[in-house]
């Protein structure tokens, strides 16, 4: 590895400031998962590294109004046994539960799973479907807001500044009734990195139709993002089986020829097609 | 604030005991365990976070002490094997795995004691299930894993016996 400087601030302020000093050649490191190895290959040659762990205010999940906002350390442990999640956010959990094995989820963060940008990961998806947006925070531009679905520009790039810090993931929580799935095909139940994943929420009306959606695929584009088509043809009508064949006939659609191989989307179309249904047959949150 | 090249002082307490190192920021937790303070028993693999051999228990998790730079460990408790029993006074899950023949070449063992310890430190009586979740950062190349998930799910049975009241004839 390449040698470089260790900063361990226990402030926000103190680390926006040696973020904004130290500019370009400095890299955040929260839980190390992605970016450990990295520095071992020397895929990236950071002259300053600063941790983030040791800052109180970037860990945690607080419930504020009809919004969690979940500290960008907070680690997937910590989120698969938060109460406030299983409660408002029960889709989190699953895609959660679904990264590595137990060490890398004690270690692995929330905030690290978005900023690294990577177009297999397994939280980030979650985080689009559920609308979630992200507080940044610079000296340069003071804190601002953006919706997580804008964060990753291209795999492995996101679009914030260099000098920016991710300070917390705010979720509204989900409406009573509201259902959701999460399904991953991996080579393995752990330790696998996903061949695709499907992140759903959903909301039926009275007259059973859909009355809101959100459909996000992970690992099947370089981006996470909503698949328009599929939604589109499931609004506003009821689940009936040739319309979910419709659905997923859209879904692959969109994919087609973008990011993954053709012979691989006769299996995201079933992956879409059983994800959806146990969304349809799941419970839904109380 | 130290320059580049220069060592920083590391202070955290290993299986008990405080202890202080000059490292280099580069250098991980695992690289410290081993090679400055001699716990070898930690074993290092691949050094990428698959393998689950170089398992310690730092302040009551599970981690990969590859993939957490020694800096990041400070002021942390670590628990190496060595702090988990002694040859005369083997702890309950090594015991176990030694009834059970759960170690071929043990080189995966001081990793899954560490995987099992912290899960029977959070679950006392974890199912089979939840076991097999537990150790699922561990490879083993040798046993095949029936015999390890046996030796952690006798010592899980006696903590549920040992927790079940006595309800006479
Ligand atoms: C063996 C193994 C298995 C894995 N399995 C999975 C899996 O199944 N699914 C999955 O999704 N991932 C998996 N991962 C990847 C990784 O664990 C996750 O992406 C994890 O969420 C990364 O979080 P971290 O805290 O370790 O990030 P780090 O490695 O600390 O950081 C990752 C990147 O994000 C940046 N960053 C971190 N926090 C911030 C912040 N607050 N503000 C700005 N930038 C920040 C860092 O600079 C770095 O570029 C696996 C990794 C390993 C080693
Ligand atoms: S050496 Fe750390 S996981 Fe393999
Ligand atoms: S006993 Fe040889 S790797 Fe497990």
């Amino acid at each position: 590895m390449q040698n470089y400087q260790f900063h361990g601030p226990r402030t926000v302020g103190e680390a926006l400031n040696i973020l904004s000093e130290r500019g370009d050649g400095c890299r955040i490191i929260a839980g190390g998962t992605d970016l450990i190895p990295a520095l071992r290959n020397e895929d990236i040659l950071p002259d300053s590294v600063l941790n983030i762990l040791e800052i109180d205010e970037l860990t945690g999940i607080s419930e504020e109004g009809d919004t969690i906002r979940i500290g960008p350390t907070t680690t997937f442990t910590e989120i698969i046994q938060s109460q406030v999640i299983k409660r408002s956010l029960p889709l989190l959990v699953e895609a959660a539960s679904s990264v590595g094995g137990p060490t890398i989820r004690n270690r692995g963060t929330i905030g690290g799973n978005i900023c690294n940008g990577s177009p297999a990961a397994d939280v980030l998806p979650a985080v689009v479907a559920l609308d979630g947006e992200l507080e940044l925070q610079s000296k340069a531009l003071g804190t601002r807001i953006i919706p997580a679905a804008e964060a990753v520009e291209a795999p492995y790039q996101t679009r914030f500044n260099r000098d920016e810090l991710l300070t917390g993931i705010l979720i509204k929580k989900l409406p009573s009734e509201t259902r959701y799935a999460f399904e991953k095909l991996a080579s393995r139940n752990a330790m696998a990195r996903a061949y695709m994943n499907i992140s759903i929420v959903l909301k039926l009306d009275e007259k059973g139709a859909f009355s809101d959606l959100r459909i996000v695929p992970g690992t099947l584009e370089a981006v996470a993002r909503r698949m328009s088509a599929a939604e589109k043809i499931l609004m506003g009508r009821q689940p009936e089986d040739s319309l979910v064949e419709e659905a997923a006939d859209a879904f692959v659609g969109d994919l087609a020829g973008v990011w993954i191989p053709d012979y691989k989307l006769p299996v995201a179309r079933s992956v879409f097609k059983r994800v959806l249904k146990r969304a349809l047959n799941g419970s839904g949150v109380e | 604030m130290a320059g580049k090249e220069d060592k920083v002082l590391l202070r955290m307490k290993v299986n008990g005991e405080e202890a202080e190192v000059a490292v280099k920021p580069t250098w991980t937790l695992l690289r410290v365990l081993r090679e400055e303070l001699g716990f070898t028993g930690t074993k290092k693999g691949c050094e990428q976070g698959d393998c689950g051999a170089c398992t310690v228990i730092m302040d009551g998790k599970a981690v990969n002490a590859c993939l957490v730079l020694a800096l990041q460990a400070e002021s942390k408790e670590i628990e190496t094997i060595e702090g988990l029993g002694t040859a005369d006074a083997l702890h309950p899950l090594q015991k176990s795995f030694i009834e059970h023949g759960a170690v071929q070449c043990g080189f995966c063992t001081p990793g899954m004691l560490m995987s099992a310890e912290a899960l029977l430190r959070e679950n006392r009586k974890p199912s089979l299930e939840e076991i097999k979740i537990g150790i699922s950062g561990n490879l083993c190349r040798c046993t095949g894993y029936t015999k390890i998930i046996k030796a952690i799910e006798s010592v899980s049975q006696k903590n549920r016996e040992a927790l079940t009241p006595f309800r006479g004839q």
